[in-house]
């Protein structure tokens, strides 16, 4: 293949796997825009999803995106309970407590999934995991551009919901501002709760649409996906959950470019270097609004 | 009387917002300076400004005939100047004496000294009983004593007190007046943001008015008081 | 202060019996030592100065690999290395510091896992420097005064030494300027300028030494294992491990961290059979019962309740 073939691989395989980055990031990034709080747990969410994904196949013989409808509103209600009694108390404290809260909800799901189905990976087959496609020379696997459209998909439906409904303008006040929001009649109480069970829905969607790809570890893929999170949304900017599909897509593409053009070790350095230079100088995210320093 | 602070030209801009426009003031040591003005005036802004808490656009601010322009807040403080938080800032989670002690550590190393210098402050404001007490705790009056005590115990030469009588009670009022002027006797420069004009006139030798972020008048607490502009400016923002 | 002094040596007089007495409990009380040794030197920066590093296990690693390559490679003793160590732990902390000092409350925590995940892949990657993802193994130690270093009761008194070192450190800074500079920086950055103080000076120092601290104590982690990989030494939860202990038992005070050690090491060995190896469950747990109910931790929670007792009879008489 030419350099140029290779290129254009390159970039589609980057462009691909962020659409799976960028859904791993909205619901952490949806959650902190209106919360501002950052939730540690959310990649073991993703894991707990994955898992969801092996119960439902392994029980049921379901396919992963058959599972999606049990497993989404079990997420959801997760996210609410977790908010309801833990996340609500802690909410006024100082903005470190939230952080410890979540890291140990964190630490709760790994190693209460480590309990139960043991530390060996897990995984799904799928007739369609490794079956691929070209366009214009261009080889496109078919997981990852189902994963891309249910990002779309995912990204437009919260789009209309926040901009189309009585609950979205609610949870935009909320996040604009939370005691005016209280002040016209909000029940901000309620609202994070919905928000939390979105964001915890959108994290067990993405792991069971990550299942077929990736095999499922109960304690390490959380941190791993934690930390992508971080990166997709702080290089969009916190709190905004469309900048999250860029932020996605470019740290695919970082990754994917700098592992092929420069030391393929260091790929998942790549991110973090740019995590780290986006907190240190633009801190709203490349297409955020400015916003105050943190 | 010697200049101890001089400050010339003191411009802050916010973005495109001028919120201060080239204020210029001078304090010699002994001497009270008031700064009054109406509600966003840019007294605070001004305050801050001086003592390094704000990036000031331009100006330039002399100490004891030294260039401090540009020096952070905590060189500035080194070198002696000594200041309050308008909303009072102790250090929440430590007792009233370890509050002092931080103050006190700034010229002297041993702990004993930085104690005894710490519990003559805490004496002087009239806290020494409640040296034990958690910061958290003390009451309004008692807090803006605290605020003033850490600012003493920093052995300065000029203290900055930013709305010190705010919300006090008559009586508190009259104690902290009198505080205030009991400084002055120890030859420390005061320059003073303050809303209550009683305490103004009773203490200011030179009062300087701001509005809008200008000096609009300057002289004695009798002569701005019946300065025209100055009254259209307070009447004109109630 | 000669109070917690007293305290450290009687503490220490009981350490010195230990082995003597429990000499089939020695890896148990070995690993309570260094986590009570690591999450003192780690509550320096993140409870008497309130940042909140979840990175330290790079210092920890960093100490066993100076130790490990120091003697297989170079066949240096590790004492020296130990020391070698701490500078260069004290240098990172410096650099690592500047670099993120700018980020306030969360946003520092998070990049300090950056930076230490960044660090755990150069330690995975650069084979010639680390050995690799493979590891690298202690199979000499000199023999100072005839002492057996891979005996447990040797690395018991070692690990011994670095907790009483650690603890005696932070006692000493408790009462002294420095300590009250940490404490006014981590409490108001702004009205700690006000008292002359520079707040990032302060938290520098406060980093390196925290950094410094923990480094020996890796090095004895190193000696304790004799096979090292950074999987291992560099891992997130080991630097989580670190954090919630001195959370756990109480930030910013002389015994929390000790006593969180004590508590969290002294569980997991309770309910290793039931929890195996999910046994960061517990401190998953505890965590989240600290922070909404003893946010103080447990011995922050108790010095409180004894400091109000104390001026409430105060102020009766």
């Amino acid at each position: 293949m030419a350099g140029i073939d290779i290129f254009l691989q390159n970039v589609a395989n980057g462009v691909l796997m962020g659409g799976v980055y960028a859904l791993i990031g909205i619901g952490l990034t949806l959650v902190f825009g209106v919360m501002r709080t950052i939730n540690f747990a959310h990649g073991d969410f993703v894991v707990l999803g994955m898992y969801s994904a092996v119960l439902f196949n392994a029980l049921l013989g379901w396919d992963p995106y058959l599972s999606l409808l049990l497993a989404m509103p079990i997420g959801f209600l997760t996210g609410v309970i977790v908010e309801r009694f833990i996340l609500s108390r802690v909410i006024d404290a100082p903005p470190e407590s939230a952080l410890l809260a979540t890291l140990g909800i964190s630490l709760i799901i790994g190693n209460a999934i480590l309990l139960t189905f043991g530390g060996e990976p897990r995984s799904v087959q799928v007739s369609y995991a490794s079956s691929t496609f070209s366009i214009a020379g261009v080889n496109v696997s078919m997981v990852l551009l189902l994963a891309g459209i249910a990002t779309v998909i995912m990204i437009a439906a919260l789009y209309a919901l926040l901009n189309r409904t009585e609950i979205g303008r609610a949870i935009r006040g909320t996040a604009e501002n939370r005691l005016g929001a209280e002040l016209v009649g909000i029940d901000t109480r309620r609202i994070h709760s919905i928000v939390f069970g979105l964001g915890v829905m959108l994290a067990v969607m993405a792991g069971v649409t990550l299942i077929p790809l990736l095999f499922a570890t109960p304690t390490n893929t959380g941190a791993v996906f934690t930390l992508k999170a971080f990166v997709v949304t702080v290089l969009g900017g916190l709190g905004n959950v469309g900048a999250a599909i860029a932020g996605g897509i470019l740290l695919g593409v970082v990754e994917v470019l700098g592992a092929s053009y420069f030391m393929s070790e260091y790929r998942e350095a790549y991110g973090l270097i740019a995590f780290l230079l986006i907190l240190l100088f633009r801190p709203e995210g490349l297409f955020g609004r400015t916003v105050k320093r943190v | 009387m010697p200049n101890v602070l001089r400050a010339d030209g003191i411009t802050v801009k916010f973005g495109g917002l001028t919120a201060v426009n080239d204020v210029s003031l001078s304090l010699g040591s002994g001497e009270i300076l008031g700064l009054i003005g109406p509600n966003g005036a840019g007294k605070t802004t001004l305050f801050n400004a001086v003592t390094g808490f704000a990036p000031m656009h331009s100006g330039r601010i002399t100490f004891l005939d030294q260039d401090i322009t540009g020096l952070p807040a905590f060189k500035r403080t080194r070198l002696g100047f000594g200041r309050t938080f308008q909303t009072e800032r102790p250090f929440e989670e430590l007792t009233v004496l370890e509050n002092v002690l931080v103050a006190a550590f700034l010229t002297v190393g041993r702990r004993s000294e930085a104690e005894r210098i710490a519990r003559s402050v805490l004496e002087q404001v009239g806290l020494a009983d409640r040296a034990h007490q958690p910061a958290l705790d003390l009451n309004l009056a008692r807090r803006r004593r605290l605020e003033l005590a850490k600012a003493l115990a920093v052995k300065p030469k000029v203290i900055f007190l930013d709305e010190i009588m705010a919300g006090l009670n008559p009586p508190a009022l009259r104690e902290m007046i009198a505080f205030v002027r009991s400084l002055t006797a120890q030859g420390l420069a005061v320059l003073m943001v303050e809303h209550i004009m009683e305490a103004i006139i009773e203490l200011s030798d030179h009062v300087i008015v701001l509005a809008s972020g200008e000096k609009i008048a300057e002289g004695t607490p009798h002569q701005v008081t019946s300065d025209e502009r100055v009254i259209e400016a307070y009447l004109g923002t109630d | 202060m000669t109070k917690h002094l007293i305290g450290l040596g009687l503490l220490l007089a009981a350490g010195i019996a230990y082995p003597a007495i429990f000499p089939n409990n020695l890896t148990i009380a070995i690993s309570v030592l260094l986590f009570a040794g690591w999450a003192t030197s780690w509550d320096l920066l993140g409870g008497w100065n309130g940042q909140v590093s979840l990175g330290h296990a790079s210092f920890v690693g960093l100490g066993a690999y100076f130790v490990a390559i120091g003697q297989s490679q170079f066949g240096l003793a590790p004492w020296w290395t130990m020391a070698m160590a701490a500078a260069f732990a004290a240098i990172l902390g410096y650099f690592w510091g500047w670099l993120t000092f700018s980020l306030r409350g969360p946003y520092f925590s998070l990049s300090t896992i950056a930076v230490a995940e960044i660090l755990r892949l150069v330690a995975i990657n650069e084979d010639w420097l680390t050995g690799g993802a493979t590891g690298v193994f202690i199979a000499t130690l000199p023999e100072p005064f005839g002492i057996d270093l891979f005996s447990r009761t040797a690395q018991f008194y070692m690990a011994l030494a670095f907790a009483a070192v650690v603890i005696a450190t932070v006692i000493v800074i408790s009462r002294a300027r420095f300590g009250f500079q940490l404490r006014a920086v981590r409490e108001d950055e702004d009205s700690a300028m006000a008292a002359g103080i520079d707040p990032t000076a302060t938290k520098l120092k406060a980093f390196m030494l925290s950094a410094a601290l923990t480094s020996i104590g890796g090095g004895i982690y190193g000696i304790v294992l004799a096979f090292i990989e950074p999987h291992v030494m560099f891992a997130l939860l080991l630097s989580v491990q670190i954090a919630l202990t001195a959370i756990i038992g109480g930030r910013g005070t002389i015994w929390g961290p000790a006593a969180g050690a004590l508590v969290l090491v002294g569980a997991g060995e309770m309910f290793r059979t039931t929890f195996a190896e999910a046994n960061m469950l517990i401190y998953g747990i505890l965590i989240l019962v600290v922070v909404l109910f003893v946010p103080r931790g447990i011995v922050g929670e108790l010095a409180r309740r004894h400091i109000r007792r104390l001026y409430a009879k105060r102020a009766q008489s």
